[in-house]
C-alpha cells in the first residue's frame, strides 16, 4: 500500500473507534432528547436576552454567535481524546506501532467536528425562525460549510490542547471549561470584536471560531462574497495552524514520554 | 543474528518532584536472546522487567547502554524495529472496549500498515487461533478477562512480529486459560518467533521458557535454562527420608552445611542443605544408619527464585 493509502486507512479506523465511543454515549434518541434540547435551550437563552433588550439586531447577533459557539465547544471536546487513550492503555502501543499516533489523533475525534456542526446548524435553523430571523435563501446554504469549518478548526485547537495537557490529567476538565469560556468571551460570540482593545482583537483572530463567525455573520448581513471568503480563508488557516501545532505537540509528547517514562504499559 | 541484544543498559528515573527519589530501574543489564528462543525475565515486582520490555519496545529510552532487536538499535532505528515486534501485556487495558474484538484487530492491522483485505484475513485467522471466532463481533467490554487476554495476544500478532514481548501476559487468567495461553506461546516459538516473557510466575517460566534471566533490583542475577538454574542452586538440595532414629538426625543436624532438619507431614523428615558437598555427607550417614527410604530432589525454579530473591520478602 502507498503511504497515503496507509495513512487514510489508519484514519478511517481511528475515526470508527471515535464513533464507537460516541455511540456508547448517545443514541439518536438521547442525542435529540438530551443534547439537542440542551443546545436549543442554551441558544434560546441568549436570544431571549437580546429580545429583552428590545432589539432584533442584538437578538440575531446573540443567536448566531451562540449557535456557532456550539460547533466550537464540541470541537474542543477533542481535548478528552488523549485521556480516553490513556484510560484504555493504548497510547504506548500506538507509539510502538509502525504508524504515527499523530495520524490517529488527527482522525480519532473528527466526529466531534461533525457533531458540533450539526448541533450548531440545528440550533441556528430551528431557533432562528422561532425568533423571527430571516434565513436568506440560497445564501444561507453557505453557512453549512462555514460551520463545518469552525468545527474542524476548533477540533484542531482542542487536539493541540490535548497534547499539551496530556501530562496534567488533573486539570483536563478545567482546561475544557476555561477554553469554552475564553472562546465565548473573546471570539465575538456575544460582544463584537471591536469592543475589545486592538491587541486582544488581534489575538482573537488566532482563535478558532472568530473568523468563521465573522464569515457567517457576513452571509446573514449580505456582505460581498470576497469578504466572506476572506474570513473563511482565515478560519481555515487558523484551523490548519492549530492542527499543525497539535501534530507537533503529539510528536513532542511521544518523544518526551520515551525520555521520562510517562508512557505506561497496561495497569 | 541474535533476536535481542542488550548491552549494559541502565535506566534511571529522576524524581519529578523535589521530595521524590531517584530510582535506578535497570543497572547495567546485559542479556542476549537467540532467534527462536522463549526467554523468561523472572523477577519480583519492581525488579525492572517492564522497564526492559519498554526499552526494547521503543517506548522508553535507556539512560545508557545499547539494545538491538534483530540487529536494529531500539533508540536510533525505531522505524526499523517497530514493524518487527509485537507487544502483549497483561490486565484489561490496551484494547478499545467499545469496538468488537474483530474491529480492534483490524484497527491494529491498519496501524501495522496492512491493507483492509489483509487485516480482515489476518484478524479472522488470529481470532480462530485464540479461540475467539465466535465472540469476534461482540464488544470487548462484554468479554471476560481471559477473553481480553487472548485478544491481547491476537492483537500483538497482527503485525506478524518476529520478536514478541510479553509482559505478565497471564495476569488474572484462570489456570486453564493460562495453560492454553502457554501452549500457544510454545506454538509461536515453533513458528520461529522469538519471545521475551516478563513474568513473576515461576511455574510459568519453568513451563515455557528455554532460558530464564533472573532479575532483581535492576540487576541480572543469572541467566540459565530453568533446569540449570535449579542445578546452580543444587547446594540448596533437599533430602526426604523416613524411619531414621532421632539420634541420627541429631548427628546430621551437626554436619556443616545442613540448614535444617524438620518433620514434614506425609514425608517423614526433610533435610535441607545449603553448602556444596554437604549432601554427600548426609547421605553417607543415612545409609550407614540403615535408612532405606531416601529421596533427594533438585529445587524447583520457584525455590531457586525464593532462595535468590526471597530474602527481601515484600520489600520493593
Amino acid at each position: 500500500m502507498s503511504a497515503v493509502a496507509t495513512t487514510l486507512n489508519v484514519m478511517q479506523h481511528a475515526f470508527r473507534a471515535g464513533i464507537a465511543d460516541y455511540r456508547a454515549i448517545f443514541t439518536w434518541k438521547s442525542w435529540l432528547a438530551g443534547w439537542y434540547v440542551r443546545v436549543l435551550a442554551q441558544v434560546a437563552f441568549f436570544a431571549l436576552i437580546g429580545e429583552r433588550l428590545g432589539d432584533d439586531e442584538k437578538t440575531y447577533y446573540l443567536l448566531v454567535g451562540n449557535s456557532l459557539l456550539i460547533a466550537a465547544q464540541v470541537g474542543v471536546f477533542s481535548l478528552n481524546m488523549t485521556s480516553a487513550e490513556r484510560w484504555a492503555g493504548t497510547l504506548p502501543l500506538l507509539v510502538a506501532s509502525p504508524s504515527s499516533p499523530v495520524v490517529v489523533f488527527s482522525a480519532r475525534g473528527a466526529y466531534l467536528a461533525i457533531d458540533g456542526s450539526l448541533s450548531a446548524l440545528g440550533a441556528l435553523f430551528i431557533a432562528g425562525p422561532l425568533f423571527g430571523m430571516d434565513l436568506p435563501w440560497p445564501r444561507v446554504l453557505a453557512v453549512v460549510p462555514l460551520t463545518l469549518l469552525v468545527g474542524l478548526a476548533s477540533y484542531g485547537f482542542g487536539t493541540f490542547l490535548a497534547g499539551i495537557v496530556f501530562r496534567y490529567r488533573s486539570i483536563n476538565s478545567l482546561v475544557v471549561v476555561t477554553t469554552y469560556v475564553s472562546l465565548m468571551a473573546a471570539c465575538g460570540v456575544n460582544v463584537p470584536l471591536s469592543y475589545y482593545p486592538e491587541p486582544l482583537e488581534l489575538l482573537a483572530r488566532f482563535l478558532p471560531l472568530t473568523n468563521g463567525l465573522l464569515a457567517i455573520r457576513g452571509v446573514f448581513a449580505g456582505l460581498p462574497a470576497v469578504e466572506i471568503v476572506g474570513n473563511a480563508a482565515l478560519e481555515l488557516a487558523v484551523g490548519f495552524g492549530w492542527m499543525t501545532a497539535a501534530l507537533m505537540s503529539f510528536n513532542r509528547l511521544a518523544s518526551r514520554g520515551r525520555r521520562d517514562g510517562s508512557l505506561d504499559f497496561g495497569a | 543474528m541474535e533476536a535481542v541484544e542488550v548491552e549494559e543498559i541502565t535506566r534511571v528515573f529522576e524524581p519529578r518532584r523535589r521530595s521524590g527519589t531517584r530510582v535506578v530501574a535497570l543497572d547495567e543489564v546485559s542479556l542476549t536472546v537467540p532467534t527462536g528462543e522463549i526467554h523468561g525475565l523472572l523477577g519480583p515486582n519492581g525488579a525492572g522487567k517492564t522497564t526492559l520490555v519498554k526499552i526494547l519496545s521503543t517506548v522508553l529510552l535507556p539512560t545508557s547502554g545499547k539494545a538491538r532487536v534483530l540487529g536494529h538499535d531500539v533508540v536510533d532505528e525505531t522505524e526499523a524495529v517497530r514493524p518487527l515486534i509485537g507487544i502483549v501485556f497483561g490486565g484489561e487495558r490496551g484494547l478499545y472496549w467499545r469496538l468488537s474484538g474483530r474491529q480492534n484487530l483490524e484497527y491494529w492491522g491498519a496501524l501495522y500498515k496492512l491493507s483492509s483485505r489483509e487485516a480482515k484475513e489476518r484478524a479472522q485467522q488470529l481470532l480462530e487461533r485464540v479461540g475467539m471466532a465466535d465472540k469476534a463481533d461482540e464488544r470487548v467490554e462484554e468479554y471476560s478477562r481471559g477473553m481480553k487476554q487472548r485478544l491481547h495476544l491476537a492483537r500483538g500478532l497482527m503485525g506478524d512480529g518476529k520478536v514478541l514481548f510479553l509482559d505478565e501476559p497471564t495476569t488474572g487468567m484462570d489456570p486453564l486459560a493460562a495453560r492454553e495461553f502457554r501452549a500457544l506461546i510454545g506454538e509461536l516459538r515453533d513458528e520461529g518467533r522469538t519471545i521475551l516473557l516478563a513474568t513473576h510466575d515461576m511455574v510459568e517460566a519453568e513451563m515455557v521458557c528455554d532460558r530464564v534471566t533472573l532479575i532483581d533490583r535492576g540487576k541480572v542475577i543469572a541467566t540459565e535454562s530453568p533446569r540449570t538454574l535449579g542445578q546452580v542452586l543444587s547446594r540448596f538440595q533437599r533430602i526426604d527420608v523416613e524411619g531414621v532414629p532421632l539420634v541420627v538426625l541429631d548427628e546430621i543436624r551437626a554436619i556443616r552445611g545442613v540448614a535444617s532438619v524438620t518433620a514434614v507431614d506425609g514425608v517423614g523428615t526433610r533435610i535441607e542443605v545449603d553448602e556444596e558437598g554437604a549432601t554427600q555427607l548426609v547421605l553417607e550417614r543415612l545409609v550407614s544408619a540403615g535408612a532405606t527410604s531416601v529421596r533427594t530432589s533438585l529445587p524447583s525454579l520457584e525455590e531457586v527464585y525464593v532462595q535468590l530473591i526471597g530474602e527481601r520478602g515484600m520489600e520493593i
